[in-house]
């Protein structure tokens, strides 16, 4: 009992960054309706540049650094970290935010996970991508309580953080702006229309809710560390806390986040305990989080509330696809000509562009289609991956046969993940994908009794004799596997140009459009959904396999949370809407040929990850249609103007009725 | 008389995605006048109000406050000049209480004029601590009326008081409204339904159809020729083209 409360308190210093995280959310969330997934990353640079300061006395910027000659005590330092924190936050709502705050919630989402991305990037090009120690603010220590030796550095961490979530209650209750925001939360237009700013609110609510996440991380990284991926990922446990708070109340917020962190310590201690089964030693404390929020979302089954804002705009258009003869073709010459002129590495980043454009794909079939925001696409080709490697390597199934078994647990497990998206829609289905997503790759893909540590060998493919594996002695890209790729690749497009061309690609959007509206017109509604679902995680499970037999053999690295955004990056950069998209995604992506291009000719790839995310960004709030959206329109604007010879002006704002004649004047 | 007015269209036209959906709007109101703004559904009615506080930009023509044009003003800056609109969904907040309403309006601290204000809806003074999301239809549209009348506004814009309250209480709240504008000096435009009733208590009132206005005269004058309201708001081309002279004296 003893070891179990101690456990627990060391599990408040993960606790007191959930409540800091956790509070900045509701605010943010209520003071602008977006739920920004880059919060945990933003709060991550203010506690990077307070231990950079600590370490050596360098002030870390974006770019460029600034040496203060020697080490400044802890409270400049700090000082330094919060400012820094104040700043972001005013960067965040100025820059990335306030461009996309009538954008459709996909864009908003879209707009966060690429904040996220882009300062993740930062950070490991700036401070590197290893953990490092962080001086301790408080005092180390231990209370005793009746007799139990307790550590009193977590204890203070989480009083600090709930006396702050206390003035932010205090701001949200007694205050103009705080009321204000409140009110702005639910009806927008009407706050604006008493003389108050949205906009300025929120940038208030932006640097609250900065300042409070760098104050815990900065507090909370003194236990453990600081390192870009795990400090990033804490925002999921802290979304799960936001759901349980409903989004809205800040006691709650600090309650489950105080719960949560000692339940996730105590985990922790329980894993070890010989009775426990050893298939679930890993990851289980991620499972946590997702518990929580599937628990929320289906047992307690009561509708979250979103928020009602000024004006919302459509997501970008769909042209419905034809499939013509002569683009086909000229794009399979082209296709198999890249592959057949080159080799080596740039022979494998096209081939690697390929697979990237599968999994762009079926964030197409989910996302541009059927409007659901799923941020699980990566985990769904990774669970086809390593079962990729089980079948081959311990049942030895054959090739075409093995690889289509393996979509198939993709698209069930898509099928899983829809589930909750009967219910929910929006941001919060992309909380609960996230969510599922970390729950994944921690519990399955990190887990050393499913997928060992030494490797997940792939049996390479062979089909009527011929041999299809990626190497052979030196050639490391084979012709005849990237032909395959391309194959495949091929066949999956040309299913999806039939299914979207026809009635299930009509029920796709009219569910996209407006689901009540979709079901009173006849479409069922949820079976539209599971079946979007599965097509989307099959896509992306053939892609999982491909990954898998380009490599050879798998590791838990292949298809972290990450990996899976940067996918949807490329994926929305391309254009969301259109297999173009797609290809252009594919081209653009991670490991591909434009990556392998920049890394062998200008040798920036190590900057891969930060162009993607501030591609992204700017992809999101200047050009929401993606680079082949906004291609198409321009084609046709040339072709408007060729079939009219030239003279054609755009129609002027016309007075369409005809002019009545002038009444009568007071 | 530019002095007088308050708050003055010229030649407002605006609309959405380029097209107009009001076009060549011209109106003003002054201290304690009531203007009728009147006509059929898609007639530009609320774009009209939505235009005069910048929700909509103007595609031409401008919005003067006090011969000062707003220009590319944003409607929280035009909230604060002191002209102020009551959506038709009554924008108020379900959420917060009637007190919080009531200290988001008044920017200063100003108990005197809360008085005043609560004076004229008595029902208020009962609900401080009420949410307003559990206050009936009438109760709403009170409080939607009295925050606005706190922020002591020189043009208060009311769009479709009556929609979903009983005609019982329409008609204790626009008399309500009526001595209220002339007892402080607001200028009021009301977009209203009940032709009849709105009439009863403006000042002037102008009907639009189809994005232009049609008629416009004294209240008075328009009560008494019923049946050229009822042409202007049946049908604006017929009127147009059978009455040659559809001058009404005023």
């Amino acid at each position: 009992m003893q070891t179990y409360l101690q456990f627990a308190v060391l599990g408040l210093g993960l606790g007191a960054i959930y409540i800091g995280l956790g509070t900045g959310l509701l605010l943010v969330h209520r003071a602008t309706g977006i739920i920004n997934f880059a919060q945990g990353a933003m709060a991550m640079w203010g506690a990077y540049v307070f231990a950079q300061l600590r370490l050596d006395g360098t002030l870390m910027l974006p770019i460029g650094s600034i040496d203060l000659g020697r080490r400044p005590t802890v409270a400049v330092a700090a000082l330094i970290g919060l400012v820094t924190a104040v700043l972001l936050g005013l960067v965040a709502h100025y820059l990335v935010f306030r461009p996309v705050r009538n954008a459709p919630v996909l864009a908003q989402v879209v707009v966060s996970v690429a904040l996220m991305i882009t300062i993740q990037a930062l950070v490991v090009l700036r401070f590197g991508p290893n953990n490092i120690k962080v001086d301790s603010i408080l005092p180390e220590g231990s209370w005793s309580l009746a007799g139990i030796e307790l550590s009193s550095r977590e204890i203070l961490m989480t009083l600090i953080m709930a006396a702050l979530s206390a003035v932010v209650w205090a701001y949200m209750r007694f205050t103009r702006a705080g009321v204000a925001t409140r009110a702005a939360s639910e009806n927008e237009r009407a706050a604006v229309l008493m003389g108050f700013s949205p906009d300025r609110l929120a940038a208030v609510a932006q640097v609250i809710a900065s300042v409070l996440g760098t104050v815990a991380v900065t507090l909370g990284s003194a236990l453990t560390g600081l390192n870009p991926e795990n400090y990033t990922l804490l925002v999921v446990p802290a979304l799960a806390v936001l759901l349980v708070a409903r989004m809205e109340s800040i006691g709650i917020v600090v309650v489950a986040a105080i719960v949560l962190g000692a339940f996730q310590s105590i985990i922790g201690l329980l894993v070890t305990k010989p009775w426990w089964p050893v298939w679930a030693q890993s990851g289980f404390d991620q499972i946590i989080p997702f518990a929580v929020v599937m628990v929320i979302l289906f047992v307690l089954g009561r509708r979250l509330p979103s928020r009602g804002s000024l004006q919302t705009v459509r997501l970008p258009d769909v042209v419905i696809p034809r499939l013509r003869l002569v683009p086909a073709v000229v794009l399979a010459v082209v296709g198999v000509a890249a592959l057949a002129l080159t080799s080596g590495s740039y022979r494998f980043g096209i081939t690697t562009s390929i697979i990237v454009m599968l999994l762009a794909l079926s964030y197409v079939v989910l996302t541009g289609y059927l409007g659901q925001i799923s941020l699980a696409q990566g985990a769904f080709a990774g669970a086809a991956g390593f079962t990729l490697s089980k079948v081959t390597s311990n049942l030895g199934v054959p090739f075409p046969l093995s690889v289509i078994l393996c979509g198939l647990v993709a698209s069930a497990l898509g099928m899983l993940v829809a589930l909750p998206a009967f219910r929910i829609r929006g941001a919060q289905l992309a909380i609960v994908t996230i969510a599922a997503a970390l729950a994944i790759e921690r519990f399955v893909f990190n887990n050393y009794s499913l997928t060992p540590p030494e490797g997940n060998p792939i049996a390479a493919a062979t089909l009527f004799g011929i041999n299809l594996s990626v190497r052979e002695g030196r050639d490391l890209s084979r012709l005849s596997f990237s032909l395959m790729v391309l194959v495949i690749a091929a066949l999956l497009v040309w299913m999806f140009i039939r299914l979207a061309s026809g009635d299930t690609g009509r029920a796709f959007l009219a569910v996209r459009a407006n689901e009540r509206a979709a079901a009173s017109s006849g479409i069922n509604v949820r079976m539209t959904k599971l079946i979007g679902f599965g097509i989307s995680a099959f896509i992306a499970g053939i892609a999982g396999c491909l990954i898998g037999l380009s490599r050879g053999q798998l590791s838990a690295e292949s298809f972290t949370v990450f990996a899976g955004l940067q996918v949807l990056a490329v994926a929305y950069l391309g254009g969301i809407t259109s297999v173009g998209g797609a290809m252009v995604a594919g081209v653009l992506g991670p490991l591909g040929i434009v990556y392998v291009l920049l890394r062998g000719v200008f040798d920036l790839g190590a900057y891969y990850p930060l162009i993607s995310g501030l591609g992204l960004i700017l992809t999101a709030i200047l050009n929401p249609v993606g680079v082949a959206g906004a291609t198409r329109e321009q084609v046709a604007w040339v072709r408007r103007r060729l079939s009219r010879g030239g003279t054609a002006e755009p129609p002027p704002v016309a007075d369409a009725t005809p002019k009545p004649k002038e009444p009568s004047h007071v | 008389m530019p002095d007088d007015v308050l708050l003055e269209t010229r030649d407002l036209a605006a609309g959405y995605n380029g097209v107009p959906a009001v076009r060549g709007l011209t109106l003003s109101v002054g201290p304690g006048e009531v203007v009728a703004l009147l006509g059929p559904n898609g007639a530009g009615k609320t774009t009209s109000l939505l235009a005069m506080v910048g929700l909509v930009a103007p595609l031409a023509g401008e919005v003067r406050v006090r011969g000062e044009p707003l220009g590319r003003r944003k409607p929280h800056q035009i909230a604060r000049v002191g002209v102020l609109l009551v959506p038709d969904d009554r924008g108020i907040f379900f959420g917060l209480t009637v007190r919080e309403h009531l200290r988001l309006a008044g920017r200063k601290n100003d108990p005197s004029r809360e008085a005043q204000v609560l004076d004229s809806f008595p029902v208020l003074r009962g609900l401080d601590g009420r949410k307003a999301g559990l206050m009936s239809g009438g109760e709403q549209q009170m409080l939607a009326i009295a925050k606005a009348l706190l922020a002591r506004p020189k043009v208060l814009i009311i769009d479709e008081m009556s929609l979903g309250l009983a005609p019982k209480i329409v008609q204790e709240m626009l008399p309500a409204i009526r001595d209220l504008a002339r007892a402080d000096g607001i200028g009021v435009v009301l977009v209203e339904q009940h032709i009849e009733l709105a009439l009863s208590i403006a000042d002037r009132g102008v009907i639009l159809n189809h994005g232009r206005v049609v008629l416009r005269g004294a209240a008075s004058d328009l009560l008494r020729d019923r049946h050229l309201v009822e042409a202007a708001y049946f049908g604006a081309e017929e009127f147009a083209s059978e009455n040659d002279d559809k001058t009404l004296a005023v």
